[in-house]
C-alpha cells in the first residue's frame, strides 16, 4: 500500500533526510534523549538515596574540589572548542576546524587524566565502591560519565581521521555536528554531577 | 541562523563564570552566607540548569534548529516528571 503522506526521501545540504531533519542528526537527538533517561535514572537514584539516608557518609574530605573545578573548566573549554570547530567547518576553513577538533580531544583527554589521578588517589586510600553508599554512587556516576567522555574522544578522533583531505571533508563534515551534539551532552551531564558530588 | 564565533566564546566565559560562582557559594555556605544549606543547593543546581540551557540552546543550536528537535529533547523530561510523580505519590499511598 502506498503511503500517501510519507515525505519523500531526499537530501538536505548534502546529507540524506526523510523528514526535513538530516537523518543522522535526528538519530543523534533520539539517542541523546535515551541518554538523558539513563543519566537521570542514575542521578535520581543518587538524590533519593541521599535524601532518604539518615546519616549520609559523604566524601569526608577525600574529594578535591580544586581538581573537580579544573575538570569542569576543561569540559566547558572543550565545548567551546568543538563548537568553534563546527563554525570553522561551515566557513570551509578545514585546517582550523581540524585544529579545534584536535584541541577538543586533548581537553577531553586531560579530563580523563585528572579523573584517573583522582581514582588512583582514592584506591591508594582503599576507597572503593564497597566502602560506603556515597563511594558506590561516586564510582557509578563518574565511571559511566568517564566512559561517555572516552566514547566522545574516540568519536572526535574518528571524525578527525576521516577528514584528512578537503574532498573527503566535504563529504564527511556533517559528522562533526553529530560529534559536537554528543560532546555537549557529555558536558551537560558533568555540569550536574560536579556540584552534586563535589560541592554538597 | 548563524551564531558568531564571539558569541560562542562569550557563552563559554559565562559558563565558566557561573560554575565558579557555584563553587564560591558552596564554599561560603554555613559561613558568611546567611542561607540554609538547602537554599545554597537550590541556587547552585539552578545555576547548573541555566548552564545546561545555554549549552543546549546555543552550542547544540536548539534555539535555531528545527522545532521537532526541541520537542525530542523535551520528551525525556516529560517522562521524568511522570516517573517522579509516581515515586513521590507512592510515598503517600500505602496499599
Amino acid at each position: 500500500m502506498a503511503h500517501a503522506h510519507a515525505a519523500p526521501a531526499g537530501t538536505m545540504h548534502g546529507v540524506s533526510t526523510s523528514t526535513g531533519v538530516p537523518n543522522g542528526k535526528l538519530g543523534m537527538w533520539l539517542f541523546l534523549a535515551s541518554e538523558v533517561m539513563f543519566f537521570t535514572g542514575l542521578i535520581g537514584a543518587y538524590i533519593i538515596l541521599r535524601m532518604s539516608h539518615p546519616q549520609w557518609p559523604g566524601p569526608e574530605g577525600h574529594l578535591n574540589v580544586g581538581m573537580g573545578t579544573i575538570n569542569t573548566l576543561l569540559l566547558i573549554g572543550s565545548s567551546v572548542t568543538i563548537v568553534l570547530a563546527l563554525a570553522a567547518s561551515q566557513r570551509e576553513e578545514i585546517s582550523s576546524a581540524r585544529g579545534w577538533l584536535l584541541l577538543t580531544a586533548l581537553l577531553g583527554s586531560g579530563f580523563l587524566v585528572i579523573k584517573g589521578i583522582e581514582y588512583s588517589a582514592k584506591l591508594s586510600h582503599h576507597i572503593v565502591p564497597g566502602t560506603n553508599i556515597f563511594w558506590a554512587c561516586y564510582y557509578t556516576l563518574t565511571g559511566f560519565h568517564g566512559l561517555h567522555v572516552l566514547g566522545g574522544i574516540l568519536f572526535n578522533l574518528f571524525v578527525l581521521s576521516r577528514t584528512a583531505s578537503a574532498s573527503v571533508w566535504a563529504d564527511q563534515r556533517h559528522r562533526l555536528e553529530l560529534a559536537g551534539l554528543y560532546w555537549h551532552f557529555v558536558d551537560i551531564v558533568w555540569i550536574f554531577l560536579f556540584p552534586l558530588l563535589y560541592l554538597f | 541562523m548563524q551564531i558568531s564565533q564571539r558569541t560562542y566564546v562569550v557563552i563559554g566565559i559565562w559558563l565558566a563564570g557561573l560554575m565558579l560562582l557555584g563553587v564560591v557559594l558552596s564554599e561560603a555556605s554555613g559561613g558568611i552566607l546567611p542561607l540554609p544549606k538547602w537554599g545554597i543547593v537550590t541556587i547552585v543546581l539552578g545555576l547548573s540548569t541555566v548552564k545546561a540551557g545555554l549549552v543546549a540552546l546555543y552550542y547544540m543550536h536548539l534555539q535555531s534548529d528545527q522545532r521537532v528537535l526541541a520537542w525530542i529533547a523535551l520528551v525525556p523530561f516529560v517522562l521524568i516528571a511522570l516517573a517522579l510523580g509516581v515515586v513521590f505519590s507512592s510515598a503517600f499511598v500505602r496499599l
